[in-house]
């Protein structure tokens, strides 16, 4: 359980965050989401104490991070997959960690097997791809079998394998009851990974509910109809409170009836349709209008109406 | 979820970490150890340091000798002074070397940024910070010991060679002789609080061996009396020129100008070894208290 309460962070010239209040709750997998510089990892190096909050509290089972007496075995934490001397072996910057909490060299050879980077252990990391560093941040994360995690952009890096595993276990970790506090930048993997959302923009939060709720408030379903009878049907639908854009000469964007009415009042008005589909809003699109206002950094030449 | 209680697990299976040790300083000290021995450029740089010892005492105590005298014979007191002088020289050319190694060790993690998964481990962050600072200081003892058994015997046995016959019942020999051990570790620690302090190894390194080296040679070369002789004095409180009292021989003058009454400038201070030793103590302490209220405060 990670408690944050008007959580706030001032660097000399930014507020990074800007008193949040939320919580992740034991259980299920807490994303966290946000545009670049939102303050998803900032918040992060705060729940371990790395970064001092200028006011507000963060604590991680009723406690601040740093006043557990074991820390590692309460948190486990990937933060930054970089935090490790390059001219030491993976197993020794493990041992080094796990000697801290006297943990001893037969858990080191667990996570290591477990995160599988059984082939470069004995390597410099120095010479580690960016995907087998997210594997040693992880292995590091489950050297203390932590209850609660926090996983800043776990899949940076990883291959198409990598991702799917994190994924799953990810799952698994909060089926065990678990507490996992993940950001990405991946919003279709937050969909598959996710139970609930923490969206944040200029360090401010936008949205904290479950992923299905968002889903429901981000405009519900949109019907595409193909049709050489565009007009007369727009008119039809329109009558019964339909929204409607016409993204093509034929082709109708209907909001506000299912495809079945659609059908129905199309038949009675003599319409003809050679295709009806309807489009859940992905979380993409629902995330996109949360945030929109909120990004720091625009890609240059996207203007914003493009995301419309 | 309950602080230790271990979670039932089949994802994350809890294997050995089930069992749950609070942190420790006797773990910190261990994971240190790990860290230190682990790092390739720590075993060169202690090499050198053995090296330099052995070769810098051995090669001092070959060119040592009387000789020059002709008919007249040395006092014992410059005979055990000679024997100091020889064993010693090597120290200030070890102090560049745990100089350089003090700040790598702990801006060294900083650069890196292994310095975030300690912190994340030991979020207190100061314990870790003493169990560093003695394990780098402990290593740097043994070696030194090692070195000093080695060039001891040599030593006594080359200046024998040369006539010089050093009594080994003299205090002052060992206070010497182990003192300049003392001074290597104590500046080894001087480095580690700049270290700390600057968390950088380009800055910490020059500023460590400026004040070592650059600034006292600096006002060295200010002599004579008058407001000088302040600046002679206050030079007094530089690490080497501790080191220097902490390694004196009452007999110097005996084997620099033996048969001269000794020359003493009007107005300079003379430290006494244990001054010297305490006042390394007080450099130490001192960048120490002023790393530790840095690193409460800042953000790693
Ligand atoms: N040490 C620091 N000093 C000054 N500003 C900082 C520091 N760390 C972060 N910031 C600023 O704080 C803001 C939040 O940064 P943070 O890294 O938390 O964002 P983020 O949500 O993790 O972004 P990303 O998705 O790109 O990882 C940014 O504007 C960043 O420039
Ligand atoms: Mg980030």
């Amino acid at each position: 359980m990670i408690e944050a309460q008007s959580l706030t962070k001032r660097f000399s010239t930014t507020t990074a965050v800007d008193g949040i209040t939320f919580s992740a709750r034991p259980g299920r997998v807490t994303g966290f989401l946000g545009p670049n510089g939102a303050g998803k990892s900032t918040t992060m190096r705060m729940i371990v104490g790395l970064d001092r909050p200028s006011s507000g509290s963060i604590t991680v089972n009723g406690r601040p991070y740093a006043e557990h007496t074991a820390p590692i075995h309460e948190v486990g934490a990937l933060l930054d997959a970089t935090a490790v001397s390059g001219g030491r072996s993976a197993r020794n910057h493990l041992l080094a960690v796990a000697a801290t909490h006297r943990i001893g060299a037969r858990r080191v050879d667990e996570v290591i097997r477990l995160t599988g980077l059984e082939s470069v252990a004995r390597k410099r990391v120095r010479g580690f791809s960016l995907g087998m560093g997210q594997r040693l941040g992880l292995a590091t994360a489950l050297l203390g079998d932590p209850a609660t995690l926090i996983l800043d952009e776990p899949v940076n890096g990883l291959d198409p394998d990598g991702v799917v595993w994190v994924r799953q276990f990810v799952r698994g970790l909060a089926a065990e009851g678990r507490t996992v506090l993940l950001s990405s930048h991946l919003m279709s993997e937050m969909a598959q990974t996710a139970d609930h959302l923490v969206i944040l923009g200029r360090g401010r939060i936008i949205a904290d509910a479950a992923v299905t709720d968002i889903l429901a408030d981000a405009g519900g379903t949109t019907v595409a109809v193909r049709t050489p009878d565009g007009g007369l049907l727009a008119t039809a639908l329109e009558a019964h409170g339909a929204g409607i854009s016409f993204p093509e000469p034929d082709l109708l964007s209907v909001n506000g009836l299912d495809s079945r009415r659609i059908a129905e009042i199309a038949a009675q008005n003599g319409a003809v349709i050679y295709e009806l589909t309807p489009y859940a809003a992905s979380l993409e699109e629902a995330y996109m209008a949360l945030t929109r206002d909120d990004v720091e950094y625009h890609s240059a030449g996207t203007p914003r109406e493009a995301t419309r | 979820m309950i602080a230790g209680t271990p979670t039932p697990s089949t994802v994350v299976p809890a294997g050995d970490a089930a069992i749950r040790h609070g942190l420790s300083l006797r773990g910190m000290i261990r994971s240190e150890w790990i860290k230190l021995r682990s790092i390739g450029s720590t075993w060169w740089m202690y090499a050198a340091l053995l090296v330099m010892t052995v070769g810098i005492g051995t090669q001092m105590s070959s060119s040592t000798s009387f000789a020059w005298l002709g008919d007249e014979q040395p006092t014992q007191m410059g005979m055990q002074a000679a024997a100091v002088n020889a064993m010693i020289l090597g120290a200030d050319i070890n102090v560049l070397v745990v100089g350089v190694l003090g700040v790598l060790v702990i801006a060294g993690e900083y650069n890196t940024g292994m310095i975030r998964s300690t912190f994340t481990a030991v979020p207190r962050r100061v314990p870790v910070l003493l169990a560093k600072a003695m394990v780098f200081a402990v290593v740097t003892f043994l070696v030194g010991i090692l070195s000093l058994a080695i060039t001891v015997p040599m030593s006594i046995g080359i200046l024998a060679g040369n006539g010089i016959d050093v009594r080994l019942d003299d205090p002052h020999y060992w206070r010497a002789v182990i003192g300049s051990l003392v001074y290597v570790v104590l500046v080894g620690l001087i480095a580690f609080g700049i270290g700390a302090i600057l968390r950088n190894i380009a800055g910490g390194i020059a500023l460590a061996l400026g004040l070592v080296l650059v600034a006292p040679i600096a006002l060295g070369l200010v002599s004579g009396v008058g407001p000088q002789l302040v600046l002679r004095n206050v030079s007094l409180l530089f690490p080497i020129n501790l080191g220097r009292a902490l390694t004196a021989h009452p007999g110097y003058p005996d084997f620099a100008a033996p048969g001269e009454p000794p020359v003493r400038l009007e107005g300079l201070l003379v430290l006494e070894p244990w001054q010297g030793a305490l006042g390394l103590v007080v450099w130490v302490v001192v960048l120490f208290a002023a790393a530790v209220v840095l690193l409460k405060r800042r953000d790693a």
